[in-house]
This record gives structure tokens, C-alpha cells and sequence, in this order.
């Protein structure tokens, strides 16, 4: 395995030159690391500590729910593969430093292979842990089904691993790599927002009606049948219920000889395959395609008459951002996403049981108001982390282009600020006023949620920005790597907390109103005085907000000397 | 037209461009040598605003860089060794971001991006994504953005990298008229015969220090070597052990 050496040795370059920065930044994302997985493990205990207590069909649940989520491992192991060899395989720059010497096919196989398991699978294995522990405890196994989860999911994240990647050897000799990227990316992002969609269609809320379980006989059938007895997650599931449930039988011992020798049998396949399709492939996946794009559009012509009032070389950056957008597929396509969180978030307050409330309507109404706008500030921070986070690190390895031109980089921060903050504005207004609409809120309470979540939206745009410059990702492979590390987290928590403290400032003057018109009698002149501060503190807190991040992002900006 | 007043770049303990002053006179090509590793890309990312130096001024025209650095870098032009763009742009649509960027009228923006592709010979490429052009095609579209808003002061690291000898000699005759035209060019190069052809005088850096500065005739005489052409003067002043190591090599 030589070929994997120079990737073992940069590791290992890495972890022996880490500065101290370096370890305050990866104990951090531990920590949130081991907080996310303590989140999987109480979730998956309580919730298999319940089944355990339901006679007759807890078992079956529990049962199921393993089932299913191996079935969701080998499915987002099957897709992350596709992806990834698509990168190790085809697009990765060792290639061109390996094919021409005489290098042994199988060995570039093998190592490709193996690189691309490894990379799919670590994040799956990792977060996987805590379900198989969860049910480790409370069904009391001891370390024979422990090793027996590392039996099964090894082959299971080979079999993947060689799925994947037969998947992207025949695409690539079909089509070019780069496209398939975009493709693919594509595909992953509609297959998110479809199933996000179905999930809250189906009105899950509805399994709390004590009506459904009159077809608790039917449900039970559903429960005892198998998935498909072809798939792989259905024979882990086999090998691992024999443990945790006592089934007898010679199905386990079946599906375990099953699992191995289809991974070994796939290994050995696919790398006959490779020998036959990977020179051609790989040579496919190297022809640049030019791409003419029309000079005189519609499109041009009017996104020349927008853009002309601003000075030429605001112009030139937000003409520049807004074409790559178009034609970059990582981009525009999360406006899907963007699409999927306004209907849904619409839909939610349109279904709202208003009238069951014991509280009276108007004041409800009002208080749900008031929590919408917390929602709607996470929903801003969440689309902001992909919209405003990853500006500044969007100019890639073309950021010396700016960074030698007159503009300077607090022209370059202020413009990423203004176009994202605007765009953000006008989803968090949309997201509000329809909210309020559909929930039948007062005037009063109307200006209040449009102007708070106005502010909102600005701290936490300046937070994405100025975070963002401070932690720019220039080289990357997609633009969904850019807020995956410490600064996006770092992001994350900040725009919380800020929406956290304006909700916070503004719950005290707010119960003040409520109660004023609920009372049918007009504020004190102190309630005034209050009311008075909490807007003084909240712009504050905006302004703060809004200047220091970005004051600190165009610092530690102008300091990166490598880029 | 470019002034380098005691220019320094430290890194850590490292000194990497220690103290150097120069001063480029306008028409004047100016050539940058130095064994790898000797401080000229350092140098020359300082003089674009790329990096910003430990200690020194750089100065083009009357701007200081430092303390002016819009009106510095509106004069000048930078072409980098890679060219690094934006892929999803076509090169037209480049031409007219860079124009803008530097504050050229509207009204030129077009005559001025036609002319440039025809100097390049790149019209027919111009409405293609970048990203589907070849390394040649991004160095010569990187030029013609470096040359759109008619910089005063042209700043090149390794103008030749990745041009076929046709794009080579264009680039070469086009850098002696914009001089003639009484712009200055400050370029690093590797290539030994590229500088003693081109440059009215040379630079000569090793271990961050500008060791000679001069025409031919007086690197010449600073070397003590008698020889005609630029590359035993070059040796004799850097030192020849680095050659005598790769010549050892070569006959193992």
C-alpha cells in the first residue's frame, strides 16, 4: 500500500505540527463533537428504554428501528461513496503524478478503494456508535456483540465502498466527472429536500391521536416483516437481532457468511472492472469541454439595468458573485433548500390548533408571534451559514485578485455584507409577515416582529461575514466544506446566542403590552420606560453585533498571507 | 515610478526579504533573479499589496502602498505565477469585472476588452467559461486583465510560465512597447535568457539580500567575469556550489 503512504505521512505531519491554536480549535469541535454523540446515545437509550417497557411490541420496535437504521447508515454510505470516489478516483491531483509511472493497476485500485471507504465511512462509524451501545446496554450484551458490530460493519462499509464506487467508474465512462459532481450534488440535495418535504406532509403529529391504534393489528404485521432479505443492512440487522433479541436459528450465521462474501466477492469484481474501464475513464474525466455561454441575453441586459446605479467596482463584485452563482450547481441549488424551509415554515403556522389552546386565542397568538421570531432568527443563521458564512472564502484561490486591486478588502467585506444582507432581509420579512398573517397577530405586534427580525437579520449577517473573513477556507472542493469547520461553529453559536439575548430583552416589555390590552388599560409612563430601554438595548445589541464582527473578520483578513 | 525603501518580510525567526531598496525608473524593464527560495516572490507579493512587509515602504509613483494603497494599486497591473480565476466567468465577462474594478469608464470597457482579445489572439474564446481554458489561456487572459485599465507600473512573477513560444515572443514585444510607451515592468523570472534579452536592468537577490543591481555591463564588472552572457555572471555571483551539486547528481 505505498500509495497511501504520502496521505498516512501528511497526517501524521500534521498532528506532529499543530500549534497551539491548533489544539484550542480541534478541543473545541470535540467537544461538540462528543456533545452531538452523547445527544445520539440518550436519544437512542430513552427511546429503546421505553420500547423494552411496552409489552408484546416493544420488542418489534425495537427490532424495527434497528432495521431501519442500519438500512439509513447503507444508504448515505452508498450515496457518500458515489461522491467521494467520484473525487479519490477521478479528480484527485496524485493521479497525475501516479499514472505516469509504471504503476501496478491493482495496487492504485486497492489503495483508491480503500481511501474511499475510509473517507465515506469514519463519519457513519463514529456517529453509529452510540445507537449500537444504546442497544448494547439496555438489552445487556457483553463484549461478543461488540466485536460482532465490528464484524458486520466492516464488510457493510466495503460492500458501500465498492457500490459507490462501481457507480461512479460506469457514470465516469459516460460522462465527465465534473459534471457528474454537480449531478450528483443535485440529486443528494432534491433527495433531502424530498424526503424533508414527505416527512412533514405526512403529519407526524397525527401518530399522537389516540384513533390511529384501532389498526394496532395491522401495525403490528408491518413491524414483523423483514425489509428485503437481498440487502446487506438487512443481514447486519439479522446477525446484530440475534443478539440483542435471542432469535434462534441458522439465519444469523447465513446472513454473517453472506455479508463477508459478498464483500470480498465485490472487491475482487470491481477490480476487475477497474482494470478493464479505469485508464479510459480517468482520460474521459481530463477532456475540458468548453462551455460557450450567449453574450447578449435578457438575463445580461437586465442584470446590467439593476446593478448600474452602484460604483463600478461594487458593480464588478456583485455582477461577478451573482453569474458564478448561476452557473456554480453547489450554489444556486440550495435555494431549493431555502425553498423547502419557507413553505414548510409557512405551512406549520397554517396548521396550528389554535382554537384547542386553553390560553385565549389573541393572547396566544401574540406569545407564538413572539417565539416566531426566535424560530425565524434560527432559520436566518441556519440559511445565512450557507449564504453569508462562505462569502469571503468564495473567492478562493482567486482572492489575490482583490486583494491587489483598489477596491481593499473592507470594500470587498462591506459588499458581501450589503448584497447577502439584503437577500437574507427580504426571506426573514417574507418568513415573519406571512407568519404573523397566518397566525392573525395585531398592528402593534406586526411592526415589532418586521423591525426586530430587520435588526436580526443584520447582526447575523455580520456575523457570518466577519466570522467567515476571519476563517476563510480559500481551497475547497465544495462549497459545503466552507462552514464545516471551527468558524462556522464558532458562527453558529454566536448568531444563536444573539438571537437568544434580542428575544430575551424584548419578552419583558412585551408581557408589559400584552397584559396592558388584555387589561383593556393604557402602559405607565415607567412600563414606557422600559419599553423605551429594551429598544435602546436591543439596537445596541445590533449595532454591536453588526460592527464588531466585521471590524474583527476585515483584521484577521488583511493578516492571511496565504491564500 | 516604483521605489522599494529598506523592503522587509520576516517570518517567525526567518528573514526572508532583508532591507532591500531599489528605485525603477518609468520606460524601464526591470528584470528579478534569485536561486528558489531567495525572497523574490515575497518581494514581489509585497510591491502588489498582497503581503504586507515587516518593515520598508514600497512607493509607486508618490503613493505609498502602505498608507495609500488604493491609489497605488489603481496604478498598477499584477500578473502572478498561477493563474488562479474565476472559473465560472467567461473571459469577456473577466475583462469587464477587472475594467470595473479599477475604475475604467463604461464607455472603454468594451473597444478596450476587444482590442486586448486581439492582442492575445483570444476572440473566439471570449464568450467560453474560464474554466475550460487551458493554463496558456488563463496566463494570457490573466495579462490582458493585468493591462485593462493601462496600468502605469506592471508587476510579473514568471510572465513566461505555462505560454507556447508564440504567446512568449507576444508577450515580450508587448512588454517593450508598453515601456517605450513609458509604463515600467518589474518582473521575476528564472528563465536566464529571458532577462538578459528583455530587461535594461537586473536585480539580483539571494538569502532575501539584493546582492548586484545593474545593467549587463555592470553585473558584469560587480562579478568580475568577463563572459558575454547573463548566466556565468549570474553563477559567479550566487555562488556555484549549487551547480557543481547537480552536476555530481546527474553523473551518479
Amino acid at each position: 500500500m505505498k500509495l497511501l503512504y504520502p496521505r498516512f505521512a501528511q497526517m501524521r505531519n500534521r498532528l506532529k505540527n499543530r500549534d497551539r491554536r491548533m489544539y484550542g480549535k480541534t478541543l473545541i469541535m470535540g467537544f461538540f463533537g462528543i456533545l452531538f454523540w452523547a445527544a445520539i446515545f440518550i436519544v437512542f437509550y430513552r427511546v429503546l428504554a421505553y420500547f423494552k417497557g411496552i409489552e408484546i411490541v416493544g420488542a418489534f420496535l425495537a427490532a424495527k428501528l434497528l432495521s431501519m437504521a442500519i438500512l439509513s447508515f447503507f444508504s448515505i454510505l452508498i450515496f457518500s461513496n458515489i461522491i467521494t470516489a467520484l473525487s479519490v478516483f477521478f479528480m484527485s491531483e496524485e493521479l497525475q503524478l501516479v499514472t505516469p509511472t509504471p504503476y501496478d493497476a491493482d495496487e492504485l485500485y486497492l489503495s483508491k478503494l480503500a481511501e474511499t471507504i475510509i473517507n465515506s465511512s469514519w463519519m457513519v462509524a463514529l456517529f453509529s456508535l452510540p445507537v449500537f451501545l444504546s442497544y448494547g446496554i439496555i438489552f445487556r450484551q457483553d463484549a461478543a456483540y461488540y466485536c460482532m458490530v465490528l464484524l458486520t460493519l466492516i464488510p457493510l462499509f466495503i460492500i458501500a465502498g465498492a457500490l459507490g464506487t462501481a457507480v461512479a467508474l460506469g457514470l465516469v465512462k459516460s460522462f465527465p466527472a465534473r459534471r457528474l459532481k454537480d449531478i450528483f450534488f443535485l440529486l443528494a440535495l432534491f433527495l433531502f429536500v424530498g424526503l424533508y418535504s414527505m416527512f412533514r406532509f405526512m403529519k407526524p403529529e397525527r401518530l399522537v391521536d389516540p384513533d390511529i391504534f384501532i389498526t394496532v393489528i395491522d401495525y403490528l404485521s408491518v413491524l414483523k416483516a423483514p425489509a428485503s432479505p437481498f440487502l446487506p443492512s438487512q443481514w447486519v440487522t439479522d446477525v446484530l437481532s440475534a443478539f440483542l433479541f435471542q432469535k434462534q436459528g441458522e439465519g444469523p450465521g447465513f446472513s454473517f457468511a453472506c455479508l463477508w462474501s459478498t464483500a470480498l466477492a465485490f472487491i475482487v469484481m470491481l477490480g476487475w472492472c477497474f482494470r478493464r474501464i479505469f485508464f479510459d475513464a480517468w482520460s474521459k474525466a481530463q477532456e475540458a469541454k468548453s462551455i460557450r455561454v450567449k453574450r447578449w441575453s435578457f438575463f445580461n441586459r437586465v442584470l446590467d439595468a439593476v446593478l448600474s446605479p452602484l460604483a463600478p467596482p461594487l458593480r464588478a463584485l456583485v455582477d461577478k458573485d451573482i453569474r458564478s452563482f448561476l452557473r456554480d450547481t453547489a450554489q444556486w441549488s440550495q435555494l431549493f433548500i431555502l425553498l423547502a424551509i419557507i413553505v414548510i415554515y409557512l405551512y406549520n403556522f397554517s396548521v396550528l390548533p389554535l382554537d384547542k389552546s386553553p390560553i385565549p386565542t389573541r393572547q396566544l397568538q401574540n406569545i407564538l408571534s413572539f417565539l416566531n421570531l426566535g424560530l425565524a432568527g434560527f432559520v436566518i443563521t441556519a440559511v445565512a451559514v450557507r449564504f453569508a458564512f462562505p462569502a469571503i472564502s468564495l473567492e478562493g484561490e482567486s482572492f489575490w485578485i482583490i486583494k491587489s486591486s483598489p477596491l481593499g478588502l473592507r470594500g470587498l467585506i462591506r459588499c458581501k455584507f450589503w448584497t447577502n444582507c439584503l437577500l437574507l432581509a427580504v426571506l426573514a420579512e417574507v418568513l415573519i409577515i406571512c407568519s404573523n398573517w397566518l397566525l392573525g397577530v395585531d398592528r402593534v405586534m406586526m411592526l415589532l416582529s418586521a423591525g426586530t427580525v430587520l435588526l436580526m437579520t443584520c447582526g447575523i449577517t455580520s456575523l457570518g461575514i466577519g466570522i467567515g473573513a476571519a476563517f476563510p477556507r480559500f481551497r475547497y472542493e465544495n462549497i459545503a466544506q466552507i462552514p464545516t469547520g471551527f468558524g462556522g461553529l464558532l458562527y453558529m453559536m454566536l448568531a444563536m446566542l444573539f438571537c437568544v439575548l434580542i428575544v430575551m430583552v424584548e419578552a419583558l416589555p412585551l408581557q408589559m403590552y400584552l397584559t396592558a390590552v388584555a387589561a383593556g388599560h393604557p402602559l405607565r409612563p415607567g412600563q414606557w420606560g422600559i419599553i423605551a430601554g429594551s429598544i435602546f438595548f436591543v439596537c445596541a445589541l445590533s449595532a454591536a453585533a453588526c460592527i464588531v464582527p466585521m471590524k474583527i473578520g476585515l483584521y484577521r483578513l488583511s493578516r492571511i498571507e496565504s491564500f | 515610478m516604483i521605489r522599494l525603501e529598506n523592503l522587509t518580510k520576516t517570518f517567525s525567526s526567518f528573514t526572508a526579504v532583508n532591507r532591500i531598496s531599489l528605485e525603477i525608473k518609468p520606460g524601464e524593464i526591470f528584470g528579478f533573479l534569485g536561486p528558489n527560495g531567495a525572497g523574490k516572490t515575497t518581494t514581489i507579493k509585497m510591491m502588489a499589496g498582497l503581503i504586507k512587509p515587516t518593515a520598508g515602504d514600497v512607493y509607486i509613483k508618490e503613493w505609498n502602498l502602505g498608507t495609500n494603497p488604493q491609489q497605488a494599486k489603481q496604478l498598477c497591473g499584477f500578473i502572478p505565477d498561477r493563474p488562479f480565476l474565476y472559473g465560472k466567468l467567461t473571459g469577456r465577462e473577466f475583462l469587464g469585472f477587472m475594467a470595473r474594478l479599477y475604475n475604467v469608464a463604461a464607455l472603454h470597457i468594451g473597444p478596450r476588452t476587444n482590442h486586448l482579445f486581439e492582442i492575445f489572439e483570444m476572440t473566439e474564446y471570449g464568450d467560453d467559461l474560464i474554466e475550460s481554458y487551458s493554463h496558456g489561456m488563463k496566463q494570457r487572459l490573466v495579462m490582458a486583465g493585468s493591462l485593462i485599465h493601462k496600468p502605469a507600473a506592471l508587476i510579473v512573477d514568471e510572465p513566461m510560465v505555462g505560454l507556447d513560444p508564440r504567446g512568449s515572443r507576444l508577450v515580450r514585444r508587448l512588454f517593450r512597447e508598453l515601456c517605450n510607451a513609458g509604463a515600467t515592468v518589474f518582473m521575476s523570472t528564472h528563465t536566464l535568457e529571458i532577462a538578459e534579452e528583455m530587461c535594461d536592468r537586473i536585480g539580483i537577490i539571494q538569502d532575501g539580500q539584493l546582492i548586484a543591481v545593474g545593467t549587463m555591463k555592470e553585473l558584469r564588472a560587480a562579478s568580475g567575469s568577463q563572459a558575454e552572457r547573463l548566466e556565468p555572471i549570474f553563477f559567479r555571483l550566487t555562488g556555484d556550489e549549487a551547480m557543481e551539486k547537480i552536476s555530481d547528481s546527474l553523473q551518479l
